[in-house]
């Protein structure tokens, strides 16, 4: 057998599948399906590690975020007291404190919008490694007096004030109903610091987001940094001691905040993630079984069909591999164009999520993967009827009504 | 009959038996037979004399159960599968009652099919067959598009496509009527004519029969009568 004869019978039976157009199609619909979402799958998975990536990319590894109790009903304790006792712990280097909240946005020229307001400390700059395209950080005066400054985002900018207006510092901005000055306009940077989303933030000092802002509606928060890697477990430890102290919990007592720390907190992330995609995955999996079970019922009815076909071909002196190649490519025909249109639908259904925000990025190797899978699957499922084909006696099938 | 003829066939004692539950149903009990090249011999026989069963041994759809079959010297009683559907392609060419064509290919890819599975197939000579037979015009037509005396012409022209030794005709004109039926018988005697081809051609018609060579008569498994 050779490449002509491969070629020959490849026109062959794709003329013999056109023939039957409709059935072919339907025949070939579960590995159009299988195909397409596998791709869609590895995009979705690729999307979602790249969000988590993104969300901690900020971060160091030495990073402790500490937050209030996860029930509703328990209010958080934590405020900027707290901080003596968490720099009392000797392995801390930094302590940001952290309060956050949705508010109404208002600039004077009446462009207005929704956005996170962040109360926080001087330090919060360096430690989130900002960066300014424009003005500068606040600083401890500024805090101490309750001074309504603050620092927009990239995206906060560009979206209040587009790129008509280059000098968007020393304008005014109203946070909630307080008038706040402008100093400061972060550069793009993209990804985010834990739970904050830089580009799309609107930092200003604690006290004043405190009291003007947020109040007691906000969230709170810490970001500490131990000093070294290797002190992150006991500093944990020692900071749910002070802590408590702090917060004056008995013996026994729950805690009214939360310890995490960064790595486990990824790594808790990408394992769901990863769990997810999985998921996805052997739904791909599974479809694709279903399409070569069908892709295997309709070969055996097709075989059963062309008993007397088979019959003839073998009269006139086809071998029993040739009769099996034959059938084999019909099914690897099935399974391509099932490929083809499988990955091709799998590129509008990608735009179709992008148009609907999904974070989704695609991914080249599974377009390889999904035709190995595909491929296998047809070739599996096609090998029984093949081999049935190949093996019917001659003169049997030929006498076949 | 000349004797300086080439042999084509020779059997030398073949059986065939068929085993249904552990007992023994024997079909054919020891044939002897040659035939030489560019011979039109005629096989008869009421049915269930064996006469399908020797045609299918002669034409290597089938094995013997005993005895050696030569064709053309080479010892098919002997041969595996893949090496059966050899001799079938290069040394037979069939022409079954009922045509035997493939429904979804055209006249001229039914033609040629036999010579794709030798890998050499020749287009022009396909035609050139075609033309023999009559079948001309109506290369790109299905079979479902032919009557019966012109499918039976294309099956003629395949069966010839590949220059075989041997023409086995099982009742070629059965589902013909009487005109088309003398045209086929036609056609099959100018293969001998003027091509020297070797014709085995099993027929219950015994004025079809007087047109052979020689017939023979099978009865119960065994040649009864040589003529």
């Amino acid at each position: 057998m050779n490449w002509k004869f491969g070629y020959k019978l490849f026109v062959l039976s794709a003329k013999a599948l056109h023939a039957s157009f409709f059935r072919s199609f339907l025949t070939t619909l579960g590995i159009m399906i299988g195909a397409a979402t596998i791709i869609i799958v590895a995009a979705l998975g690729e999307g979602a590690k790249r969000d988590i990536e993104a969300q901690y990319s900020n971060m160091s590894v030495t990073t402790i975020i500490i937050n209030g109790p996860s029930s509703e009903s328990s209010p958080s304790k934590l405020s900027p007291d707290d901080i003596p006792y968490i720099e009392s712990v000797a392995s801390v280097d930094q302590v940001v404190p952290l309060l956050t909240g949705k508010v109404s946005v208002n600039t004077h020229e009446n462009v207005n919008g929704s956005w996170t307001v962040v109360g926080t400390y001087s330090n919060f700059a360096e430690v989130s490694k900002l960066e300014f395209s424009e003005g500068d950080n606040f600083n401890q005066e500024s805090e101490d007096n309750h001074v309504k400054v603050a620092i927009i985002g990239a995206t906060v900018a560009e979206e209040l004030y587009g790129s008509r207006t280059p000098d968007i510092v020393g304008q005014t901005i109203v946070l909630g109903k307080k008038e706040f000055e402008i100093i400061g306009v972060t550069k793009y940077r993209g990804g985010a610091f834990g739970p904050i989303n830089i580009d799309e933030s609107i930092f200003t000092p604690y006290s004043a987001s405190y009291r003007y802002v947020l109040g007691k509606s906000g969230k709170f928060s810490f970001n500490v940094n131990a000093t070294s890697l290797e002190l992150l477990e006991p500093t944990m430890t020692e900071l749910g001691k002070v802590l408590r102290d702090a917060h004056k919990i008995k013996v026994g007592g729950v805690d009214d905040f939360r310890l995490r720390d960064m790595g486990a907190t990824v790594a808790s992330a990408q394992s769901s993630s990863q769990t997810m995609a999985l998921l996805l995955a052997s739904v791909g999996l599974i479809v694709l079984l279903v399409g070569g079970i069908g892709i295997m019922n309709i070969m055996y009815v097709t075989v059963s069909e062309r008993t007397r076909e088979i019959g003839i071909r073998k009269a006139i002196g086809a071998k029993d591999r040739f009769i099996m190649t034959q059938f084999l490519m019909e099914a690897f025909i099935l399974t391509l164009v099932g490929y083809v249109v499988g990955a091709v639908s799998s590129i509008g259904i990608y735009y179709l999520l992008i148009g609907m925000e999904f974070k989704i990025v695609f991914v080249p190797w599974s377009l390889l993967i999904s035709f190995v899978v595909t491929f296998l699957t047809g070739m599996f499922f096609g090998y029984y009827p093949a081999k049935k084909a190949a093996s019917l006696d001659p003169i049997d099938a030929l006498r076949y009504e | 009959m000349s004797m300086n003829n080439k042999t084509v066939i020779k059997l030398e004692n073949i059986t065939k038996s068929y085993f249904i539950k552990n007992t023994e149903y024997p079909i054919l009990r020891g044939i002897d037979l040659s035939i030489q090249e560019s011979e039109f011999v005629a096989l008869m026989g009421p049915s269930g004399s064996g006469k399908s069963t020797l045609l299918n041994i002669l034409g290597a759809l089938d094995q013997p159960s005993g005895g050696t079959y030569l064709l053309t010297g080479k010892k098919v009683s002997d041969m595996d599968k893949d090496q059966l559907a050899e001799i079938r392609n290069k040394y037979m060419g069939f022409v079954f009652q009922n045509f035997q064509l493939i429904p979804t290919l055209s006249t001229l890819d039914n033609v040629l099919l036999p010579s794709f599975y030798t890998g050499n197939e020749d287009v022009k000579r396909a035609k050139e067959l075609l033309a023999l037979v009559g079948m001309s015009e109506r290369l790109e037509n299905k079979p479902n598009e032919l009557s019966g005396g012109q499918r039976q012409r294309v099956a003629i022209a395949r069966s010839l496509v590949n220059d075989p030794e041997l023409i086995l005709a099982d009742e070629p004109t059965g589902n013909l009527d009487s005109k088309n039926g003398a045209e086929i018988l036609q056609l099959i005697l100018s293969l001998k004519k003027d091509y020297k081809k070797t014709i085995l051609m099993v027929t219950h018609d015994p004025q079809i029969a007087k047109l052979a060579d020689r017939i023979i008569i099978l009865k119960d498994g065994k040649i009864a009568k040589k003529i």
